[in-house]
């Protein structure tokens, strides 16, 4: 890899910035990922991308700007998860079927948000759907930021129990830890990654983020803090290799990170068979 | 500390109620410290509910429990816990030192260190499981899990043993097996136990008294005794069992 390779895109200040939001989402999303992808919730994270798009919608509606509406979604989204978690403890019924209910609904809300706004207000719905990395503006950055600064901690601080919980959410209550809170904590940490993750990848794409380098690292570390530490390396590497791949390839950002990081999923697979 | 009077656990004219279906109704039972008891019954009978009542996982709709001269919720880091064998997530990384380290401190081990290290390593010695320290349970026996899972109930030197059907999908060699461990534990540790079981062996081997549940108390006493009636009636009676003395205190 020649040193061009690398300084030819960084010259450009908005490669720069993609730069910084990719393996920022990519390291806060695989550290979350690492605790999704084995409590079974990989749709979760799909499902809350999709309800990102009602919270988007809304914003646009109550007049606030496409980098603005994040602020509107933000708190919609978590409100989201906060609904499926309770939906599931009280309902006993699935996760997947919670989330399946409330994902159709938040979208379909988002379409009729969209259809209600005036017509003279044009909209890129593709870009909402699809996202663009290039194009991050100096406010969504710092709110990426924060959302996985906070992310972060909050993970480091609950990171024992939350395992504990994982495990066996039964024995863990035995044992003392808050299992209810804690599931609602890794559903709004869940939340508040995705709605970020929207402005990069797009709602359709941003669930990539948290569940493949989680799933890679499961392949291949043989224990939790391991399977932490990889995820993350993975997350960041392959979020930086897949933009700085897409600048010299002319292909669309987004898309070539994850599959980037797919491509060491696949890899990852081969390996643990072979 | 176990209650004054000798009783690590007392139920009073317990009821509950789960969904539409009166699961538990009217028990009322008293277990001595030291003593080793086990429930028996149909499935659906209301054993596993009571346990979950003594964990303080449910809350009963009539009546009470004392736990240890406690409330369930007050009594529960000193009970140890052995579940039915569990189906676990063949993807989550755990060893047999890191579940028996999770039961003492509370949270998962985020590394082991070497004084961890031996309290687990002790705590499965006890039940002969020491070659078990760092094998994934992903990949251990049925006999080898529980084997594990009771190392984890006694590493907090629990005063009151929970155990709900641990023999449970385990092969007829694994089950003899732990039953004869457990036998040899609860003589060596003088355990205060509850086991729920199917198993007229366990009962033979391990009981010093017998509940026999069917959403009610329908026998209860020295296993020759309760369970005695069984083949000679057909079925278990409704039993003129002696009350707790704490009960009418209530």
């Amino acid at each position: 890899m020649s040193f061009d390779f690398l300084a030819e895109p960084l010259a450009q200040g908005f490669m720069r910035r993609a730069l910084l939001a990719g393996t920022v989402l990519g390291g806060a999303g695989a550290l979350l990922g690492v605790f999704i992808v084995q409590r079974g919730l990989a749709f979760l994270s799909d499902g809350l991308a999709h309800a990102t798009f009602g919270g988007m919608a809304l914003g646009l509606l109550v007049g606030a700007s496409p980098d603005h509406a994040l602020w509107v979604a933000l708190p919609f989204t978590a409100l989201v998860a906060v609904a499926i978690g309770a939906v599931r403890r009280g309902s006993g019924l699935g996760s997947d079927v919670a989330t399946g209910v409330f994902f159709a609904l938040a979208f379909a809300l988002g379409v009729l948000f969209l259809g209600l706004r005036p017509a003279k207000d044009s909209l890129n719905v593709e870009a909402l759907l699809f996202g663009s990395i290039l194009a991050i503006s100096p406010d969504v950055l710092l709110a990426m930021l924060i959302v996985a600064s906070l992310t972060t901690v909050a993970l480091a601080l609950a990171w024992s129990r939350l395992a504990y919980a994982t495990f066996d959410p039964e024995l863990a209550a035995l044992s003392g830890v808050p299992v209810a809170a804690l599931e609602h904590l890794l559903l709004v940490l869940t939340a508040l990654v995705v709605v970020v993750g929207v402005k990069t990848v797009g709602v359709i794409l941003v669930s990539a983020f948290i569940v493949i380098p989680a799933a890679t690292a499961t392949l291949l570390a043989r224990t939790l803090a391991g399977i932490g530490a990889l995820a993350v390396i993975l997350g960041v590497v392959g979020s930086a290799l897949g933009l700085v791949l897409s600048y010299h390839l002319n292909a669309a950002s987004g898309a070539t990170i994850i599959v980037t990081l797919a491509a060491a999923f696949f890899a990852a697979l081969f390996l643990r068979r072979g | 500390m176990s209650d004054p009077a000798g009783l690590a656990l007392v139920a009073c004219d317990l009821g509950v109620t789960l969904g539409a279906r009166r699961v538990l109704d009217g028990v009322s039972l008293s277990i001595r410290t030291g003593e080793f008891v086990c429930l028996v019954g149909p499935n659906g009978g209301g054993k596993t509910t009571f346990l979950k009542v003594a964990l303080g996982l449910l809350a009963p709709d009539a009546g009470s429990m004392q736990v240890l001269g406690g409330s369930p919720d007050r009594a529960r880091r000193r009970i140890g816990y052995l579940p039915q064998r569990k189906a676990f997530v063949r993807d989550f990384p755990a060893t047999a030192a890191e579940l028996v380290l999770a039961n003492r401190s509370g949270a998962w081990p985020l590394r082991i260190g070497g004084r961890d290290r031996e309290q687990a390593r002790a705590a499965l010695s006890r039940v002969g499981g020491e070659p078990l320290l760092d094998r994934p349970l992903a990949g251990l026996s049925g006999g080898e899990t529980q084997r594990v899972f009771l190392a984890r109930a006694l590493v907090i030197e629990p005063e009151l043993l929970l155990l709900d059907e641990p023999t449970a999908g385990v092969d007829a060699k694994g089950r003899e097996e732990f039953l004869e461990l457990l036998a040899e534990v609860a003589a060596r540790d003088d355990l205060t136990a509850v086991l729920v079981t199917h198993h007229l062996a366990a009962v033979q081997r391990l009981a010093d008294r017998v509940a026999y549940l069917d959403g009610r108390l329908l026998a209860w006493g020295p296993p020759q005794e309760a369970l005695g009636g069984l083949e000679a009636r057909g079925a278990f009676q409704t039993g003129d069992h002696e009350r707790p003395v704490l009960c009418e205190e209530d």
